[in-house]
């Protein structure tokens, strides 16, 4: 996998969590990802691989990340000035057949795509709503970012007490939804949502190479056994999956 | 100095069981996929896809892969589509280089029917049989447990198709298995396949892969590994085991490997990087990859 060396030209905390910004000029869809690490080769034998992110934005010359602190990946981005990042990979949200309004529905970092995602709506003049849902208050500070949000807390200290789903208040209401989160939320969305709209979600697997190479990601899908969520992925329509 | 002058093409090239290879690295089995073959133009002397078994398989659940210090630990369970729709696909993988194929069974049988269909392919130069799978007929321990089962497999398969054959075996007894699968007919080793191992997350308090590692934490044994194999046997050696820069390149050619595989380190670094390494290495001492082989002052 090819990286490349880039600075980071801004940084700043966005509730918990960091939202990183470097120059990229190339395309990016919204839900595809990119794998990242803090420096360059030979300095990464620990962490060894680089991780996995979705892209939060990208204006058409500036990307960003939106990322949680997790373990000592996450950390040393977090403090670095350069960092090293693929091109974007993986399939992202399909936009075009969309029907009527879109529901976009976020939990924890699983917010990043949506930010892209609600730009290029906007762009092609879609309607949609946002829902964002977190741990806790000062996680929700990363709601700041998406005005006009609807928004729940899992311990009820802002917004709706609950999860992402009991901020909706009329899910029937949407043509389409998107959502990205951790994996068993997105299971409850998919049951939530039902059969019979668009829905398409952003699964979370560990990966290791990123580009379909060591078939790492596996997902399990409907038609029988797994596909890799980081090449058919990691956008997947919510039928397609086996949970 | 003529060495010096002589173009880069020439300098890299090696030949393999009489097979040109423009540069003497090969994908390790498992590690590229076709998607990804745009990215490592110019890079490799032969291509060689994940290992094909006669029907199709799933895989492991996840989680499948986890990190280690300077390497991971891998439970893919050969996921493949099975041999007939791996043919089908094959031609994304023609990109103008010698194809080789990776092929594994669950018995002897399997392993004889499968090298009969490969070797009946008129696009394939070589087969590389994977023997660090489970032989269902013998509770489950590999193939390459011990020299007799390597011997039995390998002749097996050589009886099977005229195509040249690596046997790829894994550490453990690698110097028996090795002369074993000589003189059972292999027609040249890939030495080694990844090392058994555990992660665990203590945070979760779960047991997280149990699987293969890989990557340079292996890089020193694997180096053994073929060192120790090629003072035992006279068929080319193909080094894989943590090659993860051009001068790891030129030291397992030093330790007598023929060609080389890369594997994991095609997850971190762009595999074009190694080969100019390799490049650089060859300007700077002023030989062929050719010369490497073996040439250890002692
Ligand atoms: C397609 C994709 C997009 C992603 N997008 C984002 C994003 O936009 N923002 C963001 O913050 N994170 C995102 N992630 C998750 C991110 O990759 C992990 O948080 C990161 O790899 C953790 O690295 P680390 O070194 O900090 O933690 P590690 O030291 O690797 O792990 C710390 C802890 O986190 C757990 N962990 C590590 N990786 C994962 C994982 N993939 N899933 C679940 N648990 C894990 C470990 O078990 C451990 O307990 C995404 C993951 C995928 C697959
Ligand atoms: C994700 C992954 C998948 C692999 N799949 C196969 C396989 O299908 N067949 C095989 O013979 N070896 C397989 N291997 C082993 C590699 O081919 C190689 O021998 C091993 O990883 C050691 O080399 P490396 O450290 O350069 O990766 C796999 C390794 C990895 C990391
Ligand atoms: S992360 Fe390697 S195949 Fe998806």
């Amino acid at each position: 996998m090819k990286f490349y060396g880039v600075s980071v030209e801004e940084r700043k905390a966005s509730g918990r969590y960091t939202v990183l910004r470097y120059r990229w000029p190339g395309l990016v869809e919204p839900g595809q990802f990119v794998m990242a690490r803090a420096v360059g080769w030979p300095v990464t034998l620990d962490p060894f691989l680089a991780r996995p992110f979705s892209f939060y934005d990208h204006d058409g010359e500036v990307a960003s990340l939106l990322f949680e602190v997790r373990g000592r990946g996450t950390a040393l981005l977090d403090r670095a000035h350069k960092i090293e990042v693929s091109a974007p990979l993986g399939c992202g949200f399909q936009l075009g057949s969309s029907s009527g309004k879109a529901a976009l529905l976020g939990g924890g970092v699983g917010i990043a795509p949506l930010k892209i995602l609600g730009r290029r709506l906007t762009e092609l003049g879609v309607p949609h709503d946002v829902f964002l849902g977190f741990a806790d208050a000062p996680t929700a500070g990363a709601a700041r970012d998406f005005p006009g949000a609807g928004m729940a807390t899992m311990d009820g200290s802002l917004g709706t007490p609950g999860t992402v789903l009991d901020a909706v208040p009329n899910l029937t209401e949407y043509g389409a939804v998107y959502a990205c989160g951790p994996n068993p939320m997105l299971a409850a969305v998919k049951r939530t949502v039902g059969p019979d709209r668009l829905c398409q979600l952003s699964v979370e697997e560990r990966m290791g190479c990123g580009n379909g190479s060591c078939n790492g990601c596996a997902v399990p899908v409907r038609s029988g056994g797994y596909v890799r969520s980081c090449v058919e992925g990691p956008v997947f329509r919510a039928e397609a999956l086996a949970w | 100095m003529v060495v010096r002058e002589r173009k880069t093409e020439t300098r890299l090239a090696v030949e393999l069981c009489g097979i040109p290879l423009r540069t003497p690295l090969i994908p390790a089995s498992g590690t590229l996929t076709k998607e990804a073959l745009g990215e490592v133009e110019g890079v490799y002397g032969a291509m060689l896809p994940k290992t094909t078994t006669p029907a199709p398989r799933a895989g492991n659940p996840p989680p499948r892969v986890a990190e280690t210090y300077a390497g991971m630990v891998n439970s893919i369970g050969l996921q493949n589509p099975g041999v007939e729709r791996f043919l089908e696909g094959l031609d994304a993988f023609d990109i103008g280089l010698p194809l080789f194929v990776s092929a594994a069974g669950d018995t002897l049988e399997e392993f004889g029917a499968l090298c009969e269909r490969l070797g009946a392919d008129e696009r394939i130069s070589a087969i590389e049989l994977n023997l660090s799978c489970p032989n269902v007929e013998c509770g489950g321990l590999t193939f390459c447990a011990g020299p007799a089962s390597v011997e039995e497999v390998v002749a097996v398969c050589r009886r099977a198709t005229g195509k040249p054959i690596f046997a790829k075996l894994t550490f453990e007894g690698v110097v028996e298995n090795a002369r074993a699968a000589e003189s059972a007919g292999a027609d040249a080793l890939t030495i080694m396949n990844t090392i058994p191992a555990l992660t665990i997350d203590a945070h979760r308090r779960e047991a997280l892969v149990r699987g293969g590692l890989s990557g340079p934490a292996i890089k020193p044994v694997a180096l053994r590994a073929v060192y120790d194999v090629c003072g035992a046997v006279e068929v080319p050696v193909i080094g894989s085991g943590g090659v993860t820069s051009g001068i790891d390149v030129a030291e397992f050619m030093l330790a007598g490997a023929t060609a080389v595989q890369i594997g994991t380190a095609s997850f971190v670094r762009d595999p074009k990087e190694i080969l100019s390494e390799l490049a650089s290495y060859l300007d700077k001492v002023g030989l062929d990859t050719a010369d490497l082989m073996g040439a250890l002052s002692s």
